[in-house]
């Protein structure tokens, strides 16, 4: 490689990392110019997020040289992260989180009501209502979509001349990320650069100018213009062949057994046959109450659920899942993964319950390995921690509790959220086989792209979390949801 | 029923399945710990040697055993706790007052056997009272068991106003030394059969996984349908019995009921399980690896007496061995 160019905030060459025997990265490389906005793409595993660790000085490379505005040494404060796992500090405040982390100079005096004004401002950038309501509550009490707008505002305010941004739109619905584009725009225009993983494609391309792509730790698309690749191509490129041909016929399904589920409440009354799938679309305040009562976390009587004509009525989580209530929770890190346990019993743990097992047996084993072939899981063993798995991977572990035992109503957060291209497709048609032999399933989703495909039939909350329409099958489009939601682009 | 539930797409290239190691390696890796552990402690046992030989005579090992016996069942509950991610401060007060109420029970001339049921009561009441106030009422565990912890120690006193019972009852010691299994002392049997019987749970019965679960996520552990309450409850209940229980081995032995007898007993309990390997943030851990703790500090303090240190100095090493236990085992799981 020649010397530095000037161009570049940042550049890396050949990094290399591995953990134990597994190599993660192998020659990865990627340049990033000033002022532009780059996509950093690859498949679950690809070695994303490991590389965005190395260069923010999170994680030691293995070898390969990295340059930050032509210095081997970047200084602290040129690079802002927004992490895949979030990483805010719980008991402090939204204020405190966005401004405590900037420019520390050890003993001086926080200037509190200052720094506070700067925070309300950066968040009110991208959440209003957020900035005005919640700056001063602990951020341990609001919930993972909230946090992800106080991480993206933290980074946005920090000043720093490059921001490495991994999924920052995985937790975000659609108005909210148009919002954090124009955002990224406005600053790129300023010389600022921005670094974004995403793995929706629509995304990519509305926001940024460039990528690189990752297939197995290696660069194998280096800084080419996205204007110059078919989606065919970054598929291919990816290693996910499969992903496009994968056609998605919306034939209806229709189970022949199975339990019927009806939901009634606020402004809906609906009656769920074995095998439909209902979406839930809208900002998560509405769904989330909905979801919270039909799974006994959090029982909102305004909604009265009832299983093959019998009220049901779930005071704990334990009595939804006796009744045959499975859930997979769209905040993985807080209410999903069991993460000082082997992948194991992360997957057969919903089976144990389901199955009133004593024993965790020898063909639990088995079960596990079924399902982590099924859902394409990379892992080096099932007896690994869950936290050696990449983002989207942990994402499909919750999943895989499911496949063993088809629970009678699977109510679904978000369950693609950070899943690369290819596997969401086989997760929507594993979804659609779940439906076909009985179960009903209840499908949250902020993609609207997503919702179209696979339910058939959706009710939509609008911006307050009330029910504002129920869209059934032949009239569901995007433009639909978006105008019912009150998020039309 | 696993019939034709769709794969997942595949590259040839891309995707291998995760393989499993054999058993063995298994087993291996997953008690690296508790091997390490084993081996420092035969370490330290021909250090001691080295000054005085009879370290290693059959005589000082019945000793180290006998010693250790009631810290190993005090640590076994003690470590349960600690796997759901709580923690255990009455456990000593417990085993002070467990042995006045059974001093107490015997002097008054109750059967042996019916005061040790009578005495174990104290331990259940003290865990029910633990395991309640931390599941009904939400308190945390630290400052429940801190109440428990200074409540028990000072009932330790009220109940005999302060003075030592000295236990006349012929027949009390064969609890501790009487041989239930023909060759093997029943302090020895109790403290293996309780050993295996956690492990097996622990690692094989659901009930045992969802202590893990609890420790490693209450909340995933709730929405996943685990019992968490009743679990919790149980936890703190067990390591209640388990400390009374240890108490009761302690006084069969001992023959004196002293108001201050657990004092020291559960910093060195909650010590035994970090050494063995448990974390304070729950969800990791053996019972294995809470006995071996148990052991090494027992051996620590005998090696200590051996070698003739002044046994002033006794807190200092075992602060000086957790502290390298704790540094080789953050070291063995970076390098994993
Ligand atoms: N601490 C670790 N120990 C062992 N393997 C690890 C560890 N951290 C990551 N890996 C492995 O490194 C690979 C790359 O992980 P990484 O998180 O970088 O993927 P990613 O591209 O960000 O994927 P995703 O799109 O799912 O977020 C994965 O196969 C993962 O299993
Ligand atoms: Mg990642």
């Amino acid at each position: 490689m020649s010397a530095s160019s000037p161009d570049f905030i940042l550049e890396a060459v050949d990094i290399e990392k591995s953990f134990g025997a597994t190599s993660v990265l192998r020659r990865a490389d990627l340049r990033i110019a000033r002022g532009e906005i780059h996509a950093l793409l690859g498949g679950n595993g690809a070695g994303k997020s490991t590389l965005i660790r190395i260069l923010c000085g999170l994680l030691r490379r293995d070898g390969g040289t990295l340059r930050v505005d032509g210095q081997e040494e970047a200084s602290p404060n040129a690079i802002a992260v927004v992490f895949q796992e979030l990483a805010l500090l719980p008991h402090m405040t939204v204020a405190e989180n966005i401004y405590l982390p900037h420019r520390h100079r050890g003993l001086e005096r926080v200037r509190a009501a200052e720094r506070r004004e700067e925070a309300r401002a950066a968040l009110a950038q991208i959440d209003e209502t957020l900035a005005r309501e919640a700056l001063d509550t602990p951020v341990a009490e609001i919930d993972l979509h909230q946090r992800q707008l106080v991480e993206i505002a933290r980074a946005l305010s920090s000043g720093a001349r490059l921001l490495l941004l991994d999924e920052p739109t995985a937790n975000l619905t659609f108005a909210e990320s148009e919002r954090l584009f124009s955002i990224l725009r406005r600053l790129a225009s300023r010389g600022i650069a921005t670094l974004i993983v995403s793995h929706r494609m629509n995304e990519i391309r509305a926001v940024a100018d460039v990528c690189t792509i990752l297939r197995d730790g290696r660069t194998v698309v280096n800084r080419q213009p996205l204007t110059e690749l078919s989606d065919a191509a970054i598929v291919e490129a990816m290693g996910q062949k499969g992903a496009m041909r994968a056609e998605t016929a919306h034939a209806a399904i229709r189970a022949t057994a199975g339990t019927t589920v009806s939901i009634e409440g606020p402004g809906l009354s609906v009656t769920l046959p074995p095998g439909s799938v209902l979406g839930l679309a809208g900002a998560p305040g509405g769904p989330s109450r909905l979801i919270d009562t039909l799974i006994g976390a959090n029982t909102d009587l305004h909604w009265r659920i009832a299983m093959d004509g019998a009220l049901r009525h779930f005071a704990v989580p334990a009595e939804a899942v006796r009744q045959g209530v499975g859930y997979v929770s769209g905040d993985r890190a807080e209410k999903g993964l069991l993460v000082t346990l082997p992948i194991l019993d992360n997957v057969v743990a919903a089976a144990r319950i389901a199955g009133r097992r004593w024993f965790a047996g020898r063909r639990e084993a088995r079960v596990t390995q079924d399902a982590l072939e099924r859902l394409a899981i990379k892992a080096g063993s099932i007896d690994d921690s869950p936290l050696t798995l990449s983002g989207g991977t942990q994402q499909k572990l919750l999943l895989a509790r499911w496949l063993e035992r088809i629970p009678r109503l699977l109510v679904l957060e978000e369950p693609t959220r950070g899943v690369d291209i290819g596997t969401k497709r086989e997760i929507y048609a594993i979804i659609r086989d779940m439906a076909a032999r009985g179960a009903v399933v209840v499908w949250w989703s902020t993609e609207f792209s997503e919702l179209t495909e696979i339910c058939d039939r959706i009710v939509a909350f609008d911006l307050r979390g009330t029910v504002s329409g129920v869209i059934e099958a032949g009239n569901i489009s995007e433009v639909a949801l978006a105008r019912a939601t009150g998020m039309a682009a | 029923m696993t019939d034709t539930i769709a794969g997942a797409h595949r590259d040839a290239d891309s995707y291998h399945a995760p393989r499993r190691a054999s058993l063995g390696v298994r087993l291996l890796r997953s008690y690296r710990t508790e091997i390490a552990i084993a081996v420092a402690i035969i370490l330290i046992e021909l250090v001691v040697s080295l000054w005085s030989p009879q370290a290693l005579s059959y005589g000082n090992i019945a000793n180290i055993a006998q010693a250790s016996a009631p810290l190993i069942l005090m640590s076994l509950g003690v470590f349960l706790v600690i796997a759901t991610s709580g923690i255990d401060l009455s456990v000593g007060s417990t085993f002070s007052l467990t042995g006045m109420i059974a001093g107490l029970a015997l002097s008054g001339g109750m059967a042996w056997p019916l005061a040790c049921f009578v005495a174990l009561g104290v331990g259940l009441v003290v865990g029910a009272i633990n395991g309640g106030l931390v599941t009904f009422v939400g308190l945390a565990p630290f400052v429940v068991t801190l109440i428990t912890f200074a409540v028990g120690g000072s009932l330790a006193f009220v109940v005999t106003d302060g003075h030592s019972i000295a236990i006349l009852d012929p027949d009390f010691w064969r609890l501790n030394g009487g041989e239930l299994v023909p060759g093997l002392a029943n302090y020895v049997l109790f403290c293996i059969v309780a050993v295996a019987a956690l492990e097996f749970a622990l690692r094989k019965l659901v009930l045992g996984r969802w202590i893990y679960a609890i420790g490693s996520n209450d909340k995933a552990a709730r929405l996943l349908g685990i019992p968490v309450w009743a679990v919790r409850f149980g936890v703190y209940a067990a390591s209640g019995l388990f400390a009374s229980f240890a108490s009761l081995i302690s006084l069969s032995y001992i023959s004196n009921s002293e108001a201050t007898s657990g004092a020291n007993m559960m910093l060195q309990a909650i010590a035994a399980c970090v050494i063995g390997g448990a974390s304070l943030f729950g969800g990791t851990g053996s019972a294995i690896g809470a006995m071996l703790g148990a052991v090494m500090i027992t051996v620590i303090q005998n090696g200590v007496n051996l070698i003739g240190i002044n046994s002033f100095w006794q807190g200092s090493v075992t602060g000086l061995v957790i502290l390298i236990a704790v540094l080789i085992d953050r070291l063995t799981k970076m390098r994993a």
